[in-house]
């Protein structure tokens, strides 16, 4: 093991007197006045935590590494989860009075509401964040949290088993009975995404959308990336509320699965990160806060399939531009009073 | 004999010693008495104590209440997530035994060819991480895309699943065919001390080779099944990844996976004291239920009077034996292995096996790109190292003491090292949450927190081996020395020490391996920097991608192996299955 190590940390040493050099100066002279300010007063602190839910691991990774280009000698920790339990880690870290956390990222809004209003968030407004859509800016007006991640949750199939005819078109139409025991999901327990889809299923169908799936005897997971993996391995045929960007990824690596787009809409996370207000490297944190509004951090994350936040980014190959889908997300308010809702009561329906 | 001596050396030095050489004769076995007893405290004794303490606390202010319990066992849910966990208990042990006494018995009393086989078997199910085994048999066994599923569909047109892992047998059985090698080890060093002479003595009388070992050996060593039993149940109600894993599609809630949400915001850890508690009592009842069981008979197979052993003719019946134990080793290790391997060099895992579809990128990708991958596996490397240096070391001490009878009441000592052997890990982690990971010492999310957790769940081990290297140690020899004027801390470095020294590596490598892929405990202490690799991959497993996911835990066997490898270099090649 002590190879490997070294080995990384010489392919590091390398790579960092080779591309690193040249593209810390490039870096250095294109940065604008408000990133190279931060970037200064970063570079004392030296790295930043990252607790995320949103992107999926690749994507975060991959984030994580393009700020550490971007801005040599500030480290990013990228702290990858389902958000319920980044949430989780947050809340603990709060309860036994421990500082780690430099910037939150979660799918559930509600999360963010509820922070700023125990008054644990710092209020920093991206000078980038001027440069996203305009539809997903400002979605707190005192500028505590900004949209982070535009996630688009829909339906999927696995190719060789359910032809594109044959596969459900609507949220509504995986409740048919032929659907039974070819369903997979994953838990509002642990997704953030799951328990905002099941917000609005309930708000459009009622609680009875899940009564009705129960029958369909769904294949239950963790995060809304799992139908992914059951539907590669050919388990189940049809996932529900499953990232765009994990399952274009799979698909370019070769695996059987198609996107559908349901005909009530698709679910649209709009979702933000914030700074705790007892982040331990604030500077690095505001730094990576403008890194995830910039052009920068927008292309990082299309890279891998993800909906880019900016208008000047041009969307991932194949993708459904945004202008061409119809965008179901329920209120931040809604999230919040509705999340722990659902999730009782799923545990209810579904006995886990 | 021995302690007699000891006493006489400790208890009254000669006449006319001045005060100081009495303090100094005396002095170093008392502090070190002293400071083990704090040690245990603080390892043992205080976060149980304080787990007690909060389950009857308010949150936030600290007053009494009795609300914790109404909550945790106020709902249906709730309490049927603790019968789930009994009955899974009881299950999981049951096909550990079922699995595992036959092929102790083969190895240690019969000719059964193939024992070196039997043994990798053992050894690997051992050193296979419990939620990498539960991945694999996903695999495996999902009703429709399974290999053994798909298989089987082929073979006989059937329509419905051979066997289906997201089910209650499929989660006792994949719980068990990792848990077995503990049974296996505790029987099989039982079976080791019985002589033959028993078994033919009951030959005499005119039993055959069945009815001997079912009246005569096995009953002889219905301690160690006992203990095997008990040990699986504990492992199987402490379990986090594989019922996460594997229970949660088949819609079976368990204690632990309760506890978890216990833990989601806000963070109710009164709550899960209070829900963790009951646990305590029925691994105490199931303790004296085997105390009240074993105490009716004797169970003495070794006498002074040598005994001769040797391996019973088993005629072709050795073939039976051996199926059986080829069988095991097939759905424990190789199955679960091959398809990890498969998917962990796959492009795509949903294309299957093909020539085009291999690829290192998940390797690479851990290996040269991850921000954590690296990083965890130097954490587990040490942490695990830590630990057991500290438990080994803490158990030697301890052992010691209470073997030569240094100190009154040293059993004391040895009741605590014991006592959490008989603690799910789970809730030892939560004492540790409760005890330490606020202010005043704030261990949360440090490595220390995580290393005293790791090394107070696994001193029972460094204890029982401690215990036993030292029992073989004859005290005569270091009296000899004291005789010549040695200290005694002397002795034990210039005599003791060295002879015990290659079962304390045993114990410690024991220790450093279970901890490596300990993931209950780590779950709840763990912080962004102290990632362990048992919790990466815990995560990799809720990513949607099961390649990066087996490739590292490829990895995770890979770094394991290196120490299997070194420790059966060092202490020789059955180190870790010698009972300690």
């Amino acid at each position: 093991m002590k190879l490997t190590l070294t080995k990384r940390q010489l392919l590091s040493v390398a790579t960092g007197a080779a591309v690193g050099g040249p593209a810390f100066r490039a870096a250095a002279q294109t940065l604008p006045a408000h990133e190279k300010a931060l970037y200064d007063a970063a570079k004392a602190e030296g790295e930043l935590t990252w607790y995320s839910g949103q992107y999926n691991a690749e994507s975060s990774e991959a984030m994580g590494r393009a700020f550490n280009d971007r801005f040599p000698g500030v480290h990013c920790n990228v702290v990858r989860s389902t958000s319920q339990v980044a949430f989780q880690r947050l809340s603990q870290d709060t309860r036994a009075g421990v500082r780690q956390c430099d910037v939150f990222s979660s799918t559930n809004s509600g999360h963010f509401t509820q922070l700023k209003r125990e008054g644990k968030l710092t209020q920093y407004t991206p000078v980038n964040a001027a440069g996203m859509l305009p539809s997903i800016q400002n979605v707190d007006p005192d500028g505590y949290f900004h949209t982070s991640f535009l996630g688009l949750f829909l339906m999927i199939h696995n190719t060789q088993l359910v032809s594109e005819a044959n596969a459900p078109k609507s949220w509504a139409d995986a409740l048919d009975p032929k659907w039974r025991n070819q369903l997979a999901v994953g838990h509002p327990g642990f997704s953030g995404a799951i328990g905002v889809w099941a917000v609005q299923m309930r708000k459009m169908y009622g609680w009875d959308y899940f009564t009705k799936l129960e029958r369909n005897k769904p294949l239950i997971g963790r995060s809304s990336q799992d139908p992914v993996t059951t539907l590669n391995s050919g388990e189940r045929s049809v996932g529900l509320c499953v990232p765009v960007g994990t399952t274009a990824l799979a698909m370019s690596r070769g695996n059987p699965l198609k996107l559908i787009y349901p005909t009530e809409g698709v679910l649209a996370t709009i979702s933000p990160s914030a700074i705790p207000s007892n982040a331990p490297h604030p500077n690095a944190a505001k730094l990576f806060m403008e890194f995830q509004a910039s052009k920068a951090g927008s292309e990082a994350v299309r890279d891998y399939y993800n909906e880019p936040l900016r208008g000047d980014v041009a969307p991932a190959p194949g993708a459904r531009p945004l202008s061409e889908i119809t965008l179901l997300a329920p209120s931040i308010a809604e999230q919040e009073t509705g999340v722990p809702e659902v999730r009782e009561a799923w545990r209810d329906t579904f006995g886990i | 004999m021995s302690t007699a001596l000891g006493k006489s050396v400790v208890a009254t030095p000669p006449r006319r010693v001045s005060l100081a050489r009495r303090i100094g004769r005396i002095e170093p076995v008392m502090l070190l008495w002293i400071l083990l007893i704090g040690a245990l405290l603080f390892l043992v004794a205080f976060p149980l104590g304080k787990l007690f303490l909060v389950s009857f606390e308010t949150r936030g202010t600290g007053a009494f209440t009795l609300s914790n319990y109404v909550t945790a066992y106020g709902r249906a849910r709730y309490i049927e997530a603790v019968v789930n966990s009994l009955t899974l208990g009881l299950a999981s042990a049951t096909i550990a035994v079922v699995l595992a006494v036959p092929m102790a018995w083969a190895v240690s009393r019969t000719d059964m060819p193939g024992k070196g086989l039997t043994w990798t078997v053992v050894l690997g199910a051992f050193i296979l991480p419990p939620y990498l085994g539960a991945v694999g048999w996903i695999l495996l066994a999902g009703p429709n895309s399974g290999f053994i599923n798909v298989f089987w569909r082929w073979l006989t047109g059937s329509e419905s699943p051979f066997f289906n892992v997201y089910s209650f047998e499929g989660l006792a059985l994949v719980i068990a065919l990792n848990a077995f090698p503990l049974v296996f080890i505790f029987v099989k060093s039982a079976l080791d001390l019985v002589s033959s002479e028993m078994e033919d003595a009951a030959n005499i009388l005119g039993a055959g080779t069945w009815t001997a070992m079912r009246k005569v050996s096995l009953p002889l060593v219905w301690p160690a099944i006992m203990a095997g039993f008990i040990i699986v149940f504990l492992e199987t109600i402490a379990l986090f990844g594989t019922p996460a894993i594997i229970g949660i599609p088949a819609r079976i809630n368990v204690v632990t996976t309760q506890l978890w949400q216990f833990f989601e915001y806000p963070v109710r850890v009164e709550v899960a004291a209070a829900y963790a508690m009951p646990l305590l009592l029925v691994t105490a009842g199931m303790i004296a239920t085997q105390k009240l069981l074993l105490s009716r008979k004797g169970y003495v197979s070794q006498t002074g009077k040598g005994g001769e052993r040797r391996p019973i003719k088993l005629g072709a019946w050795r073939w039976v034996m051996f199926a059986w134990c080829a069988m095991v080793g097939m759905i424990a290790v190789a199955m679960p292995l091959f398809v990890l391997l498969q998917a962990s060099f796959a492009k795509a895992w949903g294309r299957g096996l093909s020539l085009d579809n291999l690829t290192f990128a998940n390797y690479y990708l851990l290996i040269f790109e991850h921000d954590m991958a690296m990083t965890s596996i130097w954490n587990t490397i040490w942490f695990s190292a830590t630990a057991a240096t500290i438990a080994v070391l803490l158990a030697l001490m301890v052992a010691y003491i209470v073997n030569r009878r240094l100190v009154p009441f040293g059993e004391v000592l040895g009741f605590l090292a014991l006592a959490p052997f008989v603690i799910p890990g789970i809730v030892m982690a939560i004492g540790f949450y409760a005890a330490y990971a606020a202010p005043p010492l704030s261990l949360y999310g440090t490595a220390a927190l995580i290393i005293l957790a790791f090394a107070a769940r696994f001193l029972p081990i460094a204890y029982a081996n401690s215990s036993s290297a030292i029992r073989a140690v004859h005290p005569e020899m270091e009296e000899a020395a004291r005789i010549l004027g040695s200290g005694r801390l002397h002795a034990i470095r210039m005599i003791t020490a060295p002879l015990v020294k290659k079962s304390l590596l045993g114990g410690w490598l024991i220790v450093f391996i279970v901890a490596s892929r300990e993931l209950s405990a780590a779950i709840f202490l763990v912080g962004p920097r102290t990632r362990t690799m048992s919790v990466l991959l815990y995560d990799l497993s809720e990513a949607g991608n099961f390649e990066v996911l087996a490739a590292f835990g490829g990895l995770l066997l890979v770094v394991t192996l290196i120490f299997v490898g070194i420790g059966m270099k060092l202490v020789g090649r059955d180190f870790m299955l010698r009972r300690g």
